[in-house]
C-alpha cells in the first residue's frame, strides 16, 4: 500500500512537471538542441566529367538539387562548389550556382601563373555545399571521386563546319583541275564588261582618253587583283584602237603591277612602241588628296570613259559625281557593299560585289579563277537546295534537319 | 505650340522648296551651292530653334533594351568602344545611354576598346556620365576601364578563351587578378552580355564572328548608320539588338527616359539631333521629288 | 596669289585671332583657359576651312587637308609603335627594355617564341631595300595564309552555315508568337502593326524569297532566261531595294555628322545655344 502510494505521488509529481513544461516552454539550451533540423538536405547524385570539346583545364560538375531547394523546409539559395587536388583538402571555392541549377562549369586558365589555373591530367576532387540564406548554415556533399581534365584534338560540335570545308574544298579542287585540263567552263556574259568595249569605241570616236581607277586597295586585295585582269583587257583594246589611257594609282606597289599589266597588254596587241610608261603613275596615298587629284584630271582631260574597278571607300561618290559632271560614261565595280549604292546611282554600269570577281574570271580565263568561280556556283546551288529543304522541314515539323546546322563550341 | 523661330524656319525652308520646284518646272538650272544652302538651313534652324519629336523604340532597339533591363542584378556586361571622333556624333549618345542603363540596373560593367581613338571617347563616357550620375560606384567593383589593346581580331582571338592574357592590368596598371569584377571572369564566355559600339573594322561584325558565335555569348551592337544595313542579316540570332545611327540612339534614349526617371533629367543628344535630322531628310526627299519632276518634264519638253 | 586673296586671308586670320581672344577672356577663370580657347578656335577654323570646299577649292581647304593628312599619319605611326611594339611585344621580351619604356614586365608571358614576330617584322621592313626586298614575301605569305585560314572557318560558320539555317523560317506563322489557326482566323484577327502576324509573315516570305532570288542573280554558270531569269529579276529588285535602304541610312549618317559639327560651331564656338 505504501509503495502504491509512493508510486502514485511520484506519478503525480512527474505529471505536474510535464504539464508545467507544456504550459511554460523552457528556453532551449543551444548546446543540447538537435541542430541538424536547421541544415538543408545535401545535393545528391554528384558527378563530374571533363568538359568536352575544349583545350582542357575545365571540368563540368552536375548534381541533383537539394530537397530543400525552392522553398523547402530550409530553403537553399545557392550551391557553392569547392575543388581540391587532394581528398583531404584544403578545398577552395571555385564558384557558385544559383538555386534550381544543377550544373556548374569549372573553367580554368591554361596559364600556369594564373590564379585560376587548372592542371590537366591531375586528380581533382569536388564537393558541393547546399547553402541557405545564412551562409554559415550549409550542408556539404560527399567528396566526389577524383576526375581529370584534358584537352581534345577535335571539337565535335564543329562537324558541320568541317563538312562544309571539305565539300567546298573538294568542289574547288575538282573544277580547278578540270579547267587546267582544258575543259570549257561556261560563265554567262556580264553586262558591265560588254559595255567596256562599247565605251572604248566611243572614246576612240570622240578622240578623248579613257580614265581607269584601280581604287584604294593594296595589291593583296582581291578586288584590286580582279581589277588588274580587267585593266589588262581595257589596255589591250586601247592599244588596238590607239586611244589614250590614264591610270592614276593610290598605292606604289599597285602602280608597279599596273605598269607591267598595261605594258604586256600593249605587247599582246602588237603595239609595244605605243606604250608610254607615264600613262600609269602614282598620285598620293592620302585618300582625299587622291580624290582631289583624280577629280582634277577629269575636269582637265574630260575623258570619254571612266572605269572604277577595285576597293573604294567614302570617295566613291565624289569620283563618280565629278565624272558625271565631265560628261563621261562610267563603269564601276567594287566589293565594298557600303559603296555599291553610290556607284549604282552615279554610274552607267555597275558590277555588284561578286560580279567583279566573275568579270575577272570571264576575261582572264585563268583556270584557278574559273575553277573557284564554278565551285562557288555549286555552293550557291547547294545553299538554295538546303534552304528549300530546311524551310519545308521547319514548317512540317522535321526538326532533326535544322539541328544538323547547329555549331556548338 | 511651336515657337516663332521654328515657324519662320519652316516657312523659309518650304518657301525655298516651292521656289526650287517652280524653277525646275520652267527648265532653269539650279546651282549646287543653292542645294548646300538649303541643307545648311534645314540643319541649322532646328538647332537654333529646337524641334523635338517623340520617339518609340522599334523591335531591333527594344530587344537590346529589354535584355539589359531584364538581366539579373550583378550581371557582367562588356562594352567595347570601337569608334573614332568621326563616328562619335552618332555612337557617343548610344555609349552614354547604354553605360547609364547598365549601371542603373546594377550590372558590372567592363569597358574596353579595340580602336586607339576609342580611349578618349571611353573616358568621355566615364567622366560625363558614369562618375557624375553614380558618385557612389567603385572602380573595380562596379565598373572597370581596361583600356585599349592593339591587335584587332588578334585580341578577340585571345580574349575569347583567356581574357587576362591580353589584358593583364586595367588602365591604371592594377592587375586584373586583384580587380573584384574579374574574380569570376576568365574569358569572354563568362560575360552575360557584350555590347559592341562602332562601325569600322574591327567592329561589331568581328565581335560576332570571333567572340559571339564561338563563345555563345549574346552580342548587342550600336553602330554608325553606314554600317547598320550590313548587320541586319545577323539579327536576331547572332546579334540580339541593333542601334543603327542617331535614330537608334534616339529610340534608346526615349525608352530609357520612360523607364528611368534619373535619365529623363539628363541631356539626350540623340533625341535633340532628331529635329535637324528630320527636317534635313524632308528637304532631301523634296529634292528627290523635285528632281524627278524636273527630269520627266524636261524629257517631255525635248520630245515635243 | 593676287591682292584680293591676301586681303581675304588677312581678314580670316584676324577674325579667328579675335575669336581666340574672346574665348580666352570667357574662359579666363578656368585652368588651361588659353589652351582650351585655342583648341576651340582652331577646331572651328579647320571645320570651316574644310567646308569652304563646297564653294570652291582654296588655300584654306588645302591647308586643313594637308594638316589632317600629316597629323593623322604621325598619330598612327606613334600609336603603332607605342601600342603594338611597346605595349604588346617589349613587355614579353625583356625586363630591361620594359623598364626603359616604363612598361610593366610580364614575366609570366615570357616565351622565346615571341622573337619570331620580331624577326618576321624586320624581314617585312626589308621591302624598303632594293637587294633584300624578296625577304618581305615570306612574312607576307605567312600573314595572308594565317589570316585566310583563321577567317575561312569563322566566316564559313557565321556568314554561311548560321545564315543558311536562319532562312528556315515559318511561312505560316511561328508556333509561339503567331500560331497559324487557319485563313479565316488570320483574316478576322488581322493586325497591321509592326509586331502583328501579317508583318511577321511578310517578313519571313521576303527573307526566304529574297535570299533564294538574290543567290540566283549571282549564279554565273547559267544564262538568266526563263524561270531562272525571272527569279534573277526578283533578286535584283530585292538587291536594289536593299541598296536604296543602305543609301538612305548612309545619308542619315552623313547628316548626323553635319548636325554634330554645326552644333559644335553654334554651341562651343559661337555660344548661340546652351
Amino acid at each position: 500500500m505504501k509503495h502504491k502510494l509512493m508510486i502514485g505521488v511520484l506519478f503525480v509529481l512527474f505529471g505536474m512537471s510535464s504539464l508545467w513544461a507544456q504550459t511554460e516552454p523552457v528556453e532551449a539550451d543551444s548546446a543540447v538542441v538537435d541542430s541538424t533540423e536547421l541544415y538543408p538536405a545535401p545535393v545528391s547524385h554528384l558527378r563530374a566529367t571533363d568538359k568536352p570539346n575544349d583545350h582542357g583545364h575545365a571540368i563540368v560538375v552536375e548534381w541533383e538539387t537539394s530537397a530543400d531547394d525552392g522553398g523547402g523546409k530550409n530553403n537553399v539559395v545557392l550551391y557553392q562548389v569547392f575543388r581540391s587536388m587532394s581528398f583531404d583538402g584544403p578545398f577552395d571555392s571555385v564558384g557558385t550556382a544559383p538555386a534550381g541549377e544543377g550544373r556548374f562549369e569549372d573553367i580554368g586558365s591554361k596559364d600556369r601563373s594564373s590564379s585560376s589555373f587548372i592542371p590537366d591530367d591531375t586528380d581533382l576532387f569536388y564537393q558541393i555545399d547546399a547553402v541557405t540564406a545564412d551562409p554559415a548554415i550549409r550542408t556539404p556533399s560527399d567528396i566526389l571521386d577524383p576526375v581529370q581534365s584534358s584537352g581534345q584534338w577535335f571539337n565535335t560540335g564543329r562537324v558541320p563546319v568541317l563538312v562544309a570545308v571539305l565539300i567546298f574544298g573538294l568542289l574547288t579542287g575538282i573544277f580547278v583541275t578540270s579547267a587546267k585540263r582544258g575543259r570549257e567552263l561556261y560563265v554567262r556574259p556580264i553586262g558591265g564588261i560588254e559595255a567596256v568595249d562599247d565605251a572604248i569605241g566611243r572614246a576612240t570616236e570622240m578622240g578623248r582618253p579613257i580614265l581607269y581607277v584601280l581604287g584604294l586597295g593594296t595589291a593583296a586585295d582581291v578586288a584590286t587583283i580582279a581589277s588588274f585582269t580587267i585593266l589588262s583587257r581595257v589596255a589591250k583594246r586601247v592599244a588596238e584602237y590607239q586611244t589614250e589611257l590614264i591610270v592614276p594609282t593610290y598605292d606604289p606597289i599597285v602602280m608597279s603591277v599596273a605598269q607591267e599589266v598595261v605594258k604586256s597588254s600593249y605587247f599582246d596587241a602588237g603595239r609595244p612602241e605605243d606604250y608610254k610608261e607615264e600613262c600609269v603613275f602614282f598620285v598620293t596615298q592620302s585618300q582625299f588628296a587622291y580624290v582631289a587629284a583624280v577629280n582634277g584630271i577629269m575636269l582637265r582631260e574630260f575623258p570619254a570613259t571612266n572605269v572604277y574597278m577595285g576597293k573604294f571607300y567614302a570617295e566613291s561618290l565624289l569620283l563618280a559625281e565629278t565624272g558625271s559632271l565631265a560628261g563621261s560614261i562610267q563603269i564601276s565595280g567594287t566589293d565594298e557593299i557600303a559603296q555599291i549604292p553610290f556607284f549604282i546611282v552615279a554610274c552607267d554600269y555597275t558590277l555588284i560585289g561578286e560580279e567583279l570577281y566573275a568579270a575577272s574570271a570571264y576575261l582572264g580565263r585563268e583556270p584557278k579563277l574559273l575553277g573557284s568561280l564554278k565551285a562557288q556556283d555549286w555552293a550557291k546551288a547547294a545553299v538554295v537546295v538546303l534552304a528549300i529543304v530546311g524551310l519545308v522541314a521547319a514548317n512540317f515539323g522535321w526538326l532533326e534537319f535544322p539541328t544538323l546546322f547547329r555549331v556548338i563550341d | 505650340m511651336p515657337n516663332l523661330g521654328v515657324i519662320i524656319s519652316l516657312l523659309i525652308i518650304f518657301g525655298g522648296l516651292a521656289w526650287l520646284l517652280f524653277r525646275s518646272l520652267t527648265g532653269r538650272e539650279v546651282k549646287r551651292r543653292v542645294i548646300f544652302v538649303f541643307i545648311f538651313v534645314a540643319v541649322a534652324a532646328p538647332i537654333l530653334f529646337p524641334i523635338t519629336f517623340e520617339e518609340h523604340a522599334t523591335p531591333v532597339v527594344r530587344d537590346l533594351f529589354d535584355r539589359i533591363e531584364t538581366l539579373p542584378r550583378g550581371s557582367r556586361v562588356l562594352i567595347s568602344f570601337d569608334y573614332d571622333p568621326a563616328m562619335a556624333p552618332e555612337v557617343q549618345p548610344m555609349a552614354n545611354a547604354i553605360s547609364f542603363h547598365c549601371l542603373t540596373r546594377g550590372h558590372k560593367v567592363v569597358c574596353m576598346c579595340l580602336w586607339a581613338t576609342g580611349q578618349t571617347l571611353l573616358s568621355n563616357t566615364i567622366n560625363d556620365v558614369i562618375l557624375p550620375e553614380f558618385p557612389n560606384i567603385i572602380d573595380g567593383v562596379d565598373y572597370v576601364n581596361i583600356g585599349y589593346k592593339a591587335g584587332n581580331e588578334g585580341v578577340l582571338n585571345v580574349i575569347v578563351s583567356d581574357f587576362k592574357k591580353m589584358f593583364p592590368t586595367d588602365v591604371n596598371g592594377v592587375p586584373l587578378d586583384s580587380v573584384p569584377i574579374f574574380d569570376e571572369i576568365n574569358s569572354c564566355a563568362d560575360f552575360d552580355l557584350i555590347v559592341a559600339l562602332g562601325g569600322g573594322r574591327p567592329g561589331p561584325k568581328e565581335w560576332v564572328l570571333f567572340v559571339g558565335d564561338p563563345a555563345d555569348v549574346p552580342v548587342g551592337v550600336g553602330v554608325a548608320a553606314v554600317v547598320a544595313p550590313q548587320l541586319y542579316p545577323y539579327y536576331p540570332r547572332q546579334i540580339i539588338g541593333i542601334l543603327g545611327g542617331i535614330k537608334g540612339a534616339a529610340e534608346y534614349e526615349s525608352e530609357l527616359a520612360h523607364r528611368h526617371e534619373q535619365f529623363a533629367d539628363m541631356d539626350k543628344p540623340g533625341l535633340n539631333m532628331m529635329g535637324p535630322q528630320t527636317l534635313a531628310h524632308i528637304t532631301i526627299m523634296a529634292f528627290i521629288v523635285i528632281g524627278n519632276i524636273a527630269f520627266f518634264t524636261g524629257r517631255r519638253r525635248k520630245d515635243r | 596669289m593676287n591682292r584680293s586673296t591676301y586681303i581675304v586671308a588677312a581678314v580670316v586670320v584676324l577674325l579667328f585671332a579675335l575669336s581666340w581672344v574672346l574665348h580666352t577672356l570667357a574662359m579666363s577663370g578656368e585652368a588651361d583657359g588659353v589652351t582650351r580657347a585655342f583648341m576651340v578656335t582652331m577646331a572651328a577654323f579647320l571645320t570651316l576651312a574644310i567646308y569652304s570646299f563646297l564653294y570652291k577649292d582654296n588655300a584654306f581647304y588645302k591647308l586643313a587637308e594637308h594638316l589632317y593628312v600629316g597629323v593623322s599619319a604621325a598619330y598612327w605611326m606613334c600609336q603603332g609603335f607605342w601600342s603594338t611594339i611597346v605595349g604588346n611585344l617589349i613587355p614579353r621580351l625583356s625586363e630591361g627594355a620594359s623598364n626603359f619604356f616604363q612598361q610593366p614586365y610580364q614575366a609570366s608571358s615570357w616565351n622565346v617564341a615571341y622573337w619570331i614576330p620580331v624577326i618576321l617584322g624586320i624581314m617585312l621592313l626589308m621591302r624598303l631595300t632594293k637587294n633584300y626586298g624578296w625577304m618581305s614575301r615570306w612574312p607576307l605569305a605567312l600573314i595572308v595564309g594565317t589570316t585566310a585560314g583563321l577567317n575561312f572557318v569563322r566566316y564559313l560558320r557565321s556568314d554561311f552555315i548560321v545564315q543558311v539555317s536562319s532562312t528556315f523560317v515559318p511561312l505560316l506563322g511561328d508556333k509561339e508568337l503567331h500560331p497559324w489557326l487557319g485563313f479565316g482566323a488570320f483574316v478576322s484577327n488581322l493586325d497591321l502593326s509592326a509586331t502583328g502576324q501579317l508583318a511577321a509573315l511578310a517578313t519571313n516570305w521576303v527573307v526566304f524569297l529574297g535570299v533564294i532570288c538574290g543567290i540566283v542573280y549571282f549564279f554565273f554558270s547559267k544564262e538568266h532566261t526563263g524561270v531562272f531569269g525571272r527569279a534573277s529579276r526578283v533578286g535584283i529588285w530585292i538587291l536594289m531595294i536593299t541598296f536604296g535602304a543602305s543609301f538612305g541610312y548612309t545619308v542619315m549618317g552623313r547628316i548626323s555628322l553635319l548636325v554634330g559639327r554645326i552644333t559644335f560651331l553654334f554651341r562651343d564656338w559661337l555660344g548661340l545655344i546652351s
